[in-house]
């Protein structure tokens, strides 16, 4: 699971040190989760603004919640959990807006690449098909696909943190992928006339 | 979802045995539509794991944090919500009377290292204060000078027979000489006499007189009833 970073005996001592409400320790435990729980709220929301607002509520839910957590699941698990709940609930209240396609072209351009200028280009502009073809997508497809393909959990992660079974997932994920594959081969076709 | 969607979806997620793989792959050899569809979806899966991570903001760390505690804003701050927060103190009397004797204890102590300073304050109007005791006919008079380079401040009067050594003052902080007798109701003549040579009339009484010798003796009337 990736969302791990650096599990052990020393976050064991800050999850209790935020049991008992220490906000220094929970915020280590922020700064080294606040990463992943961003961008998990960003694939999700499409948005950068309300990705970080929902990561902040998921964070405060958590530090809430402490206190009754019990080491029966793994932190990172239990966090994300917070986290996609709390994405779940905003696209549900969200359902009939339209998502923002300029708010991408914002993100892409912060994003630090190593690749050269024409593999850039070309990479980025499938990233914003695919990042919009993902903002189209239902939102449980999107938060199967989004948590088995772009931050790599396995199906059994995905089982315990949605409490969704392994079957159930597979078919999210199946109709996501094929839904995706469909906008970015439609999209793919109108390229190639210009491309000549 | 048919049978080929089906052989697709379980190679993307890994659930074929080897030999199922080497089946599916010969099939989307032979098969250019299988294959189209088996590639678009493999480039979905590769294009997601690329997408670019989306870090937090320089700040998130500390907006949450201060979300958590919307009250405190800085260290002052927080000393100050804690000095003025309100209390409750449970207490039993055993605790209490333990206080209290820590507390008389603790001023005691105190106390003793406090130095027994009469504070003499300077007289606006006589040098001569009296105090009169309704129980005996007699009335106390406190005389006082100011001095500070005097070595030694004594007394002389018609109530000790001009003796300058019988009616000694004593000395406090800042050069101020006292001293209190006690009078029977009448008008006294003094001077003070200072470090036995120097003869001076007391420059705060409110009377004088002339001594017959060309200086002035102070006047004190000490009354009945004061």
């Amino acid at each position: 699971m990736p969302v791990e970073p650096r599990a052990g005996d020393d976050e064991a001592r800050l999850i209790a040190r935020s049991q008992q409400q220490d906000p220094e320790a929970f915020g280590q435990l922020v700064g080294r989760y606040a990463g992943v729980i961003v961008n998990l709220a960003y694939r999700m929301v499409g948005n950068r603004a309300d990705a970080e607002d929902l990561a902040q509520d998921a964070f405060l839910a958590a530090f809430k919640a402490l206190p009754m957590f019990r080491a029966d699941s793994k932190f990172s698990t239990w966090l994300y959990r917070i986290a996609a709940n709390k994405c779940k609930d905003w696209l549900r209240a969200k359902h009939s807006e339209p998502v923002d396609l300029d708010d991408h072209e914002a993100v892409v351009a912060q994003v630090v690449e190593t690749h050269t200028p024409e593999r850039l280009l070309s990479q980025q502009q499938v990233a914003q098909q695919l990042e919009g073809a993902l903002q189209r997508l239902p939102p449980l497809y999107r938060e199967a696909f989004v948590l088995k393909h772009v931050e790599g959990l396995s199906y059994e992660d995905m089982q315990e943190l949605l409490g969704v079974n392994v079957d159930t997932l597979k078919m999210r994920v199946y109709k996501g992928r094929v839904q995706l594959s469909r906008e970015l081969s439609e999209w793919n076709d109108r390229q190639l006339p210009r491309s000549r | 979802m048919n049978e080929q969607d089906v052989l697709v979806q379980r190679f993307l997620d890994q659930d074929l045995t080897p030999d199922e793989r080497v089946q599916f792959l010969e099939q989307v050899d032979a098969d250019p539509r299988l294959r189209r569809e088996w590639l678009n979806l493999e480039m979905v899966i590769a294009e997601a794991g690329r997408l670019p991570r989306i870090g937090p903001s320089t700040q998130f760390t500390a907006r949450v944090l201060e979300a958590l505690d919307p009250e405190s804003k800085s260290l002052l701050d927080r000393l100050v919500g804690w000095m003025t927060a309100p209390r409750t103190l449970q207490w039993n009397l055993g605790g209490a009377m333990a206080s209290a004797c820590v507390a008389i204890v603790a001023v005691a102590w105190l106390l003793r290292l406090v130095p027994v300073r009469p504070v003499e304050v300077p007289f606006n109007s006589s040098s001569a204060q009296m105090v009169s005791l309704e129980s005996t006919p007699t009335t106390y008079v406190r005389l006082v000078l100011v001095q500070p380079w005097a070595q030694s401040v004594s007394v002389a009067g018609d109530f000790n027979g001009w003796s300058p050594d019988r009616t000694s003052m004593q000395r406090s902080d800042g050069g101020v000489w006292t001293t209190t007798i006690r009078l029977k109701p009448g008008r006294y003549q003094y001077m003070f006499v200072i470090d036995g040579k120097q003869w001076l009339a007391d420059p705060l009484a409110t009377e004088d007189t002339g001594d017959g010798f060309g200086s002035q003796n102070a006047i004190l009337d000490v009354g009945t009833t004061l």
